[in-house]
Parts: structure tokens; C-alpha cells; sequence
């Protein structure tokens, strides 16, 4: 029965009934106890990756693998990366596999893709909170504007004191609510001495009112007794 | 609040930029007949003006203590027919027209947005209006993914802006069961169950040529590309399939959209606005599978229990115990009139994000815990699945490029 829904799928395409593909919908279920089931049922999945297939059915796939995924998948989900049809639901999958081979994956993407898909790539790995690519993005943030944002927003999503630093220097604007995301971190840490240089930084007349409102209540909450 | 003087200097001088013809203080400007100044006004625009988005604009526009400037939507049409209501309103032709978002966000005239969009847009937008220092009016369901609400409400707080949540039904409709449920006559309440669905699926519907009429990159937005078809991005109510409403991508389906509704109705009434469940079972009685959730005081929140009507409360009936005084809006005009009665005075409205997004946990929890088929532990602190890597798969989804939270 799968191996005849696995036929199905590599003819499916935009207009087609996707009940014809829930027998792989109820495997996800099925196999959560087989081991062996489950290695075959990525695998199957991860070998139409490869295939010459409709975008919608490459689309399903990481829509699947996206709950199923692990190590084995990653590589064939890393070559769509720079793809600029599929490397967002090649992403779909990536950022929520949580192994660090998906993480290098999309680390080692970034000089090998598109600025449109670096921007979703570094998002990806903001949304990971991937520590390991602290010092990548943190040489974006002078990059062209798209990248420099997107570089921004993941900095402050990974919340280090790395990340913080690279931060600091920015004149992105993006970067200002990212570096509030990292103060509350670091406060939530009890890193005060380090939030309260943060939002001493943004709490300066040239900024707008709502963010020299932020920095302010950061620095009472920073002060404030334990 | 601090619109005075301020907010007056801002709508003028934007006005003057926005039109080619000298501006005039008009009589409307300098208020009057019990119309309040322009400075004493609450500068407004609506981002997603479709069905919802049409209602809670003419909601807004209704109030003497609103100017509304500014529409974005990614329909052409809508937005000029949109225009031409606002115009109508104001007996000129000042309203401003944006296709994308990020414009009338950028506006610093502008105090308030109300947002309708579908809900996949509802996160980046109400985070990017919060970072521009406006105070937000966003529809309900709050959030598409678990990992959008405390980012929503984060930014909120941050930047010390009002925001809102959107269902007015919450009080409106339900205020039997909530008035029994506080007025003690229930005794301790134990448990209240809410039937509501389906939830969405995914969504194969044969492409064709978007018309000139829509932007529809800027329609899926975060979402997955797919090709366009009027049923993919209908605003109508029903999620039978010719609706965004039915589709994964875009919504949670009816256990988000009327979800939003029924579940914050019975939160309040059971009291736990404030708190999320921190287990969902799964459980099947007689062929049907329906969900406990379980809250840290040890109530419970069932869903599609098999015998339980909607928002169908058990207490102690023997029991007889003190009355509490029920919430309610502030300042008048439902909803609508305590969200903009909050921008005044900065006090948290009463669907503040923090409560809706509480809300709007319980559907999505209820709809991993149905996808997978099993029970889930929740930790709400944390915002994870404890020691569950499967289920913690399903926090958030990749956002198409370039959108970010």
C-alpha cells in the first residue's frame, strides 16, 4: 500500500486530492514505536528529494520530514537550500530537526546560497538559537541591508552575551530590538552589570520615545533589588 | 496618556505632507458638537481590511475619539473601497492607501493599527508595530504558531504598548455561564468543556493566474509559496475548504477560529486566563477521541467531551461559595471602546495579548496533541514539550523569506 502512495506522490502536483497520500500521513503515526519502519519511511521519503518530481510533491516531503527528519535526511535536504523554489521548505524541514548535523547544514548554506535565501537561512538558524553561528552573523550585520536585518533579528533570538556583543556596534535598526531581546536574557540570567550596559546604550535622547521607554525600565529592572 | 499636543502636531503635519492642497483646519479638526480635537483623538490605521478587518473598521471609524488615516491591504479593491468609506466618513479624501504593512506602520502620526489579516501575518506584524511604537488592535486567533504569543507578548511589554486580542464574544456571548461560574452559586467549579472544530489541513488546490487586483507574494507572506486560487485566500467564515480558514498554512481551523472564541469564553469562566494547562490528554470514549486539559489548580478544560454540551460548567452543586465581581470592558463601546479607552489611559485592555494568547495555547495544544495522536506534557515556563522531541518539532514553523519575528 505505501509503495503504491510513494508512486502516487511522484506524480503529485497542485490540484490533486491529498487524501491519494494519506497512507504516509497515517505512517508518521505508525511507525513512532518501529524504529526499522521509521528509517525506511524517511528514507523513502528523503530518495524523492532527489527525484525529477512535481514542486508540490518536494513540497510534501519537507512538510513530512519536518516531523520525521533526522541526520540521514539532512544532506539531501541541505542540496534544495539554494534552490529559490524549495529552499524554504527545504528550511521547513532544517530548523526543526534538532540535531546539530541540521544546524551545519544550514550554517555551511550561508556562501553557497542567494541573499534571498540567506535571509531565510539566517532566520532559521535565529529561530534554532545556534550559538555556533554567532561570529558568522555577527560579520553580516555591515552586510546589505536584507542581510544585515536578518543577521540583527537572529542575534537577538540566539540572546547570548556573544551574540549581545556583536550586537553592540551595530547601526542597523534592527539591531536595537534585538539587543532589548539579549538584555532580558542576560537580566533573566542575572547578567545585570551586562543588561544594564545594553539598555544604557539605547536609553539616549536621539532614540525614538518607545525605545527610550524600554531602556529606561530595563535599567530600573537591572537596578532593582534582588 | 501622552497623545495631547504631541499627537495633535503629528496628524497635522502628516495631513499637510499626505495632500498636495494646503491644509485647512477644519471644523471636524478643531472638534466641536462632541467631537473631541484632533489632539485628543486616537490617530488610527487598518491593516487587512477584508471581512473582519471591514467590521472592526467601521467599529473604529464609528467613535468620536478616533481619526482614522491609513488602510493596507493587498487587494486593490478592498483598499479603495475601503478609502471610500473612511472618505465618506471625514467628507474628504485624506485617507492614505498602502499595500504593504510596513508603510503605515512606519507612519509616526499614527497611534493605533487594528490588524485583520489572515492569522499566519498576525505575529510579524503585531511585533513590528509594537517595535514602531503603536498600540494594537489584533483579531483573534492571536497567533498561527505557540512560539509567536510570548514573542507578541514580549514585544508589548517591551515597548509598553496596549494591545489587544480580538474576540468580542468572550464577554458578550458567554456572560451566562461566566456570571454563574463567578457568582458562586456553582460552587467550585471543576471542569467546562467546549465543542468546537474541525481543524485545518493542508491545502493542494489547483493554481491559476493570480489577478491584478491582489499582491499574492505579499498575501502568503511567511507562509509556503503556493500557487494562487480564490478558495485558498477567500476570507469567508467557513473552514469547509473555500476558505484560508481550512488550510494549515493560514489557520489553525475552527479549533483556532472559533476556538479563539469558545475557549477564552470558558477560561473565563473557569478563571484560568492567566494560566496555561500543563498536560493535554488524549482520550477516546465510546469510538471518539476528545482531550483533557489539565490546569495547574486543577481544573479542568475538556474538548468535544462525548455528553458535554458547549461551555457546559461542573461545580459542586451542593456548595454554595462567595461571589466574585467579573471583569469587563473599560470606557465604551465594547471591545472596541475598551481597546481605545486602554490607548488613553495605558491600563491593559480586557482581551490584553497575554490572556489571548493564553488563549489561543489551548487550541494549539489541542491541535498537536490530535495530530500526533497522543497526550503532551506542557511546560509553560519554558514554552516546551518537557523531554518531548517530537512534539517540540511543532513550536513554529520556517518562515518564507524574508519574514522574520
Amino acid at each position: 500500500m505505501l509503495e503504491q502512495t510513494f508512486e502516487a506522490l511522484k506524480k503529485y502536483d497542485w490540484g490533486q486530492d491529498p487524501k491519494v497520500l494519506k497512507p504516509i500521513n497515517d505512517a508518521l503515526i505508525s511507525t513512532r514505536e518501529d524504529d526499522a519502519a521509521r528509517k525506511q519511511l524517511e528514507a523513502s521519503l528523503t530518495a524523492i528529494l532527489t527525484d525529477n518530481v512535481p514542486r508540490a510533491a518536494k513540497d510534501f516531503v519537507c512538510r513530512k520530514l519536518r516531523t520525521i527528519g533526522t541526520d540521514h535526511s539532512v544532506s539531501a535536504l541541505a542540496s534544495l537550500l539554494a534552490d529559490k523554489d524549495l529552499s524554504h521548505m527545504a528550511r521547513y524541514a532544517l530548523e526543526r530537526i534538532p540535531t546539530s548535523g541540521a544546524a551545519k547544514a544550514l550554517r555551511d548554506a550561508l556562501s553557497n546560497v542567494g541573499e534571498a535565501q540567506q535571509v531565510g537561512i539566517i532566520g532559521s538558524l535565529g529561530v534554532r538559537q545556534d550559538a555556533d553561528s554567532v561570529a558568522i552573523l555577527g560579520g553580516m550585520l555591515e552586510s546589505s541591508s536584507p542581510l544585515s536585518k536578518a543577521a540583527a533579528c537572529a542575534l537577538g533570538a540566539i540572546q547570548t552575551a556573544a551574540a549581545a556583543r556583536a550586537l553592540a556596534n551595530s547601526k542597523h535598526p534592527a539591531a536595537i530590538d534585538a539587543s532589548f531581546c539579549c538584555a532580558e536574557a542576560l537580566l533573566a540570567n542575572g547578567k545585570r552589570l551586562d543588561a544594564l550596559a545594553i539598555y544604557s546604550g539605547l536609553a539616549g535622547d536621539e532614540q525614538p520615545k518607545q525605545i527610550r521607554m524600554a531602556a529606561t525600565r530595563g535599567k530600573l529592572a537591572c537596578l532593582a533589588k534582588k | 496618556m501622552g497623545q495631547s499636543t504631541t499627537t495633535r502636531r503629528r496628524f497635522l503635519k502628516t495631513a499637510s505632507v499626505a495632500v498636495a492642497a494646503p491644509y485647512v483646519i477644519t471644523s471636524t479638526a478643531l472638534g466641536g458638537d462632541g467631537i473631541p480635537p484632533a489632539s485628543d483623538r486616537i490617530v488610527m490605521g487598518g491593516i487587512g481590511i477584508g471581512n473582519m478587518g471591514r467590521g472592526d473598521q467601521g467599529n473604529f471609524l464609528g467613535r468620536k475619539d478616533v481619526q482614522y488615516v491609513a488602510v493596507s491591504d493587498v487587494r486593490r479593491g478592498v483598499r479603495e473601497k475601503s478609502k471610500g468609506k473612511v472618505d465618506a466618513k471625514y467628507k474628504n479624501s485624506d485617507c492614505q492607501l498602502y499595500n504593504d504593512f510596513r508603510e503605515l506602520i512606519a507612519r509616526d502620526d499614527i497611534d493605533a493599527v487594528h490588524i485583520a489579516t489572515p492569522d499566519h501575518w498576525h505575529a510579524i506584524m503585531v511585533i513590528e508595530a509594537c517595535r514602531a511604537g503603536k498600540d494594537v488592535y489584533c483579531q483573534k486567533p492571536e497567533s498561527r504558531t505557540l512560539r509567536e504569543g510570548p514573542l507578541m507578548v514580549a514585544a508589548a511589554r517591551r515597548y509598553s504598548r496596549v494591545v489587544s486580542g480580538g474576540s468580542q464574544r468572550v464577554l458578550q456571548d458567554y456572560r451566562k455561564v461566566v456570571n454563574s461560574c463567578w457568582g458562586g452559586e456553582m460552587g467550585t467549579i471543576k471542569s467546562i468543556n467546549v465543542n468546537v472544530g474541525p481543524l485545518s489541513k493542508e491545502c493542494n488546490l489547483p493554481g491559476s493566474d493570480a489577478p491584478d487586483d491582489i499582491d499574492w507574494d505579499l498575501w502568503l507572506g511567511p507562509a509556503p509559496w503556493a500557487p494562487y486560487n480564490a478558495a485558498r485566500c477567500s476570507g469567508s467564515f467557513s473552514t469547509s475548504g473555500n476558505s484560508w480558514r481550512s488550510y494549515i498554512d493560514y489557520s489553525g481551523g475552527g479549533m483556532t477560529d472559533w476556538g479563539a472564541h469558545h475557549f477564552g469564553g470558558a477560561t473565563f469562566a473557569i478563571d484560568v486566563r492567566e494560566l496555561q494547562p500543563t498536560e493535554v490528554v488524549y482520550e477516546e470514549e465510546g469510538g471518539k477521541n476528545y482531550l483533557t486539559f489539565r490546569y495547574p489548580n486543577g481544573k479542568l478544560l475538556y474538548h468535544n467531551k462525548p455528553g458535554r454540551g458547549n461551555l457546559s460548567a461542573e461545580g459542586t452543586p451542593d456548595e454554595t461559595i462567595d461571589a466574585k465581581p467579573v471583569p469587563t470592558y473599560k470606557g465604551t463601546g465594547g471591545i472596541y471602546g475598551d481597546f481605545i479607552e486602554c490607548v488613553k489611559t495605558r491600563e491593559r485592555p480586557f482581551r490584553d495579548i497575554e490572556l489571548a494568547v493564553n488563549t489561543v495555547t489551548v487550541a494549539h495544544l489541542g491541535i498537536i496533541a490530535y495530530t500526533l495522536q497522543r497526550s503532551l506534557k506542557w511546560d509553560s515556563e519554558n514554552q516546551q514539550f518537557p523531554g518531548d522531541e517530537e512534539a517540540n518539532r511543532f513550536l513554529d514553523r520556517a518562515r518564507r523569506e524574508p519574514w522574520q519575528l
